[in-house]
């Protein structure tokens, strides 16, 4: 997998793309940039191939097309399905001798699908900063719950703990703007992380520092009181999640609209379905756009409507520039299609780390050990 | 995304300050309190759930925290009165009614102080909170409902012609001292509560203990008839005698406490604050582990 290619003379091609983003439909320039070379000298053959399709969900099946050798030293490209295109270029000189190919991968999302926000740049603020973070519990040998026990043990020096680290020395540094993959099996420490991110745990060692506020879409509805109504419910979340009353004042209808539970607002939430709770919860997560976004693979609630309806307004969020997202997923298809850049959890230990393509390859390699 | 990417433009000037200068809405910008801020609403959204909760579905709803302690203190003044033949006692029902809202707000406060931080596990678990918010808006809670029943002890007032006097203006001090002692140790019940749930089954023990130990009912001059000067060193040590000594001489009789009484509410509050506070700082990171 190159973008370069070097060529005999000491020149060389760089495959340009107008975009490693796109949705079906788009059109996608593919450029073969010669520099050193005059390009006059070489003929280009494009090709495509799809690795799978995320609409069945299925990678085996690899549809290989073949381009054309063109005299053209740009091709446009337009995507008929979702799904992730190897985009390459296979470079032969005038005599047709075949020199060397340059490729690249281009996620194309489905009509209504996600697109990954652009790379903030380099010089961009940090949003989240983990510095060597350890998580430890102590897995007690025996659970003491009472007094006595407790007395009985640590006169006899029994007080004895297995150690069980779920974060082993992770580092990583978010930029803001930027969509950043935490993926991991089940029970990798994927969540953990989240949570130390979150605030709601703290790490054994090193440290977290958070720019900027937080909306965890992983957690909905905290506090939530079942005797409470709808109304009620919204200003204590809101409140636990840090809103400002005139805020939430301004922004009920809002929310209600959202939620499409107008006319129930002052009945109590016990009367309500689950997927009138989840609703609520989630209008009210969602309101705002927050400096950072936490969101969890898990996270489509309610009818198929309304989880179209939730996608959007993530996307909605995701796109935006000031918008840094933190996906966590053992689904490594969604990753891809977001995230810019992607860290890879394995038993608490960071097993990779860097561009979306490069790891999501190695995470992928696993999956058919 | 228009123009062809090469790696040289990836980074390039113009689109770096393009994506860098803040483009946020005022309306995303404004939505969030500052850190302190917040928990101002987080305590006064508990608190009128609390409030909400205990009264919603109950024909008189709030005119309960009235006419419970009054009803309380009527059962209680028939009792003495009667059996155990209490009514020497100067305004004696409210001698009573005074010291039982006072213990009242003590009881309900640390019993649901100390159960605060068990039962906000799943919202711990699940949003970044101050923990010490949850202890500190029970004591809140019960400080509404003592005020609400300071109608019932206008009421008594009324009946036994006690006339308000400039003195009463010093009662404010005693309530503002009892609720930081009773934040300091409901900080520390909440704190221990979570380690050792036996303690939950020791403190309502210990609570009726205390009450009779706190010349609640009976009267104060029975202190100096305990045989043992240590015992009667404890009960004149006691915080809650010192406290509710200090609620019935501006409320009832109209005279400024002796001074050791205010000092002793004064160091008790502090103490019991200082040392909730420590306990409650050095064990809060371990809460989630153990909630």
């Amino acid at each position: 997998m190159q973008d370069t290619l070097k060529l005999d003379n000491g020149g060389s091609v760089f495959l340009g793309l107008s975009s490693t983003s796109i949705r079906v439909g788009d059109k996608l320039k593919v450029t073969p940039h010669f520099r050193g070379v005059a390009k006059e000298d070489f003929l280009c053959n494009y090709v495509w191939n799809l690795d799978g399709s995320w609409e069945k969900g299925d990678f085996d099946s690899t549809i290989e097309r073949v381009g054309h050798t063109v005299p053209e030293y740009t091709w446009e490209f337009v995507p008929e399905r979702p799904g992730r295109y190897r985009i390459a270029v296979d470079i032969e000189d005038s005599h047709g001798r075949f020199k060397g190919n340059v490729e690249r991968w281009i996620i194309v999302a489905g009509k209504y699908g996600f697109l990954r926000p652009p790379v903030p740049p380099a010089d961009a603020p940090t949003a989240v900063l983990a510095d060597d973070v350890s998580m430890i519990f102590n897995i007690a040998s025996e659970q003491f719950n009472s007094l006595k026990e407790y007395f009985i043990a640590a006169a006899k020096h029994e007080l004895t703990f297995k150690e069980f680290r779920a974060l082993d020395h992770i580092s990583f540094e978010v930029k803001r703007g930027e969509a950043f993959g935490l993926v991991g099996t089940n029970g990798s420490g994927k969540s953990t992380m989240l949570k130390i991110i979150a605030g709601v745990l703290e790490p054994s060692a090193g440290k977290v520092n958070v720019h900027g506020t937080i909306a965890p879409l992983i957690e909905l509805g905290a506090g939530f009181d079942m005797e409470l109504t709808a109304k009620e419910n919204i200003y204590l979340n809101g409140a636990l999640l840090g809103y400002r009353k005139d805020f939430i004042d301004e922004h009920f209808q809002d929310i209600v609209d959202f939620a499409e539970l107008d006319g129930f607002m002052d009945m109590p939430l016990k009367n309500y379905s689950s997927g009138m709770v989840a609703r609520i919860a989630f209008a009210i997560a969602t309101v705002t756009e927050p400096d950072i976004l936490i969101v969890d693979e898990t996270l489509s609630v309610g009818d198929f409507l309304f989880q179209q309806k939730c996608e959007r307004r993530i996307k909605e969020l995701v796109e935006s520039d000031n918008v840094t997202v933190l996906l966590v997923s053992h689904d490594i298809s969604l990753v891809e299609r977001i995230c810019d850049r992607v860290c890879w959890i394995e038993k608490g230990h960071m097993r990779m780390i860097g561009e979306t393509d490069e790891v999501c390859e190695a995470y992928r390699s696993l999956d058919q050990d | 995304m228009a123009s062809d990417i090469e790696p040289a433009e990836k980074v390039t000037a113009p689109a770096a300050q393009e994506a860098s200068a803040p483009a946020h809405t005022t309306s995303a910008r404004d939505a969030w309190y500052p850190a302190g801020k917040r928990d101002v609403f987080i305590l006064r959204e508990l608190v009128t759930k609390d409030f909400k909760l205990k009264y919603r579905r109950s024909v008189l709803g709030v005119i309960w925290s009235v006419l419970n302690p009054l009803l309380m203190m009527l059962v209680m003044s028939l009792v003495f009165s009667f059996f155990l033949r209490y009514d020497n006692i100067e305004h004696y029902p409210l001698y009573l009614i005074v010291a039982n809202i006072t213990w009242q707000v003590f009881a309900d406060s640390t019993n649901a102080g100390m159960m605060s931080i068990i039962d906000a596990a799943p919202l711990l678990k699940k949003v970044r909170v101050k923990k010490a918010v949850f202890p500190v808006e029970k004591v809140l809670f019960s400080l509404v409902n003592f005020l609400f029943s300071l109608i019932a002890v206008v009421v008594v007032m009324l009946w036994e012609g006690v006339a308000p006097t400039p003195v009463m203006l010093l009662a404010p001090i005693c309530i503002v001292l009892l609720m930081v002692f009773c934040v300091g140790l409901s900080l520390l019940l909440s704190a221990l509560a979570v380690f050792f749930r036996d303690l939950i089954h020791l403190w309502s023990v210990l609570l009726m203990a205390w009450m009779y130990a706190t010349p609640l009912f009976w009267p104060v001059s029975m202190i100096e008839q305990v045989p043992y000067h240590a015992v009667r060193v404890l009960m004149y040590v006691n915080p809650m005698y010192n406290f509710v000594t200090f609620m019935r001489d501006t409320v009832i009789y109209a005279t400024i406490p002796p001074v050791k009484v205010v000092v002793s509410c004064v160091v008790w509050a502090l103490v019991s604050l200082v040392l909730g506070y420590f306990v409650f700082r050095t064990r809060e990171r371990r809460f989630i582990l153990f909630i």
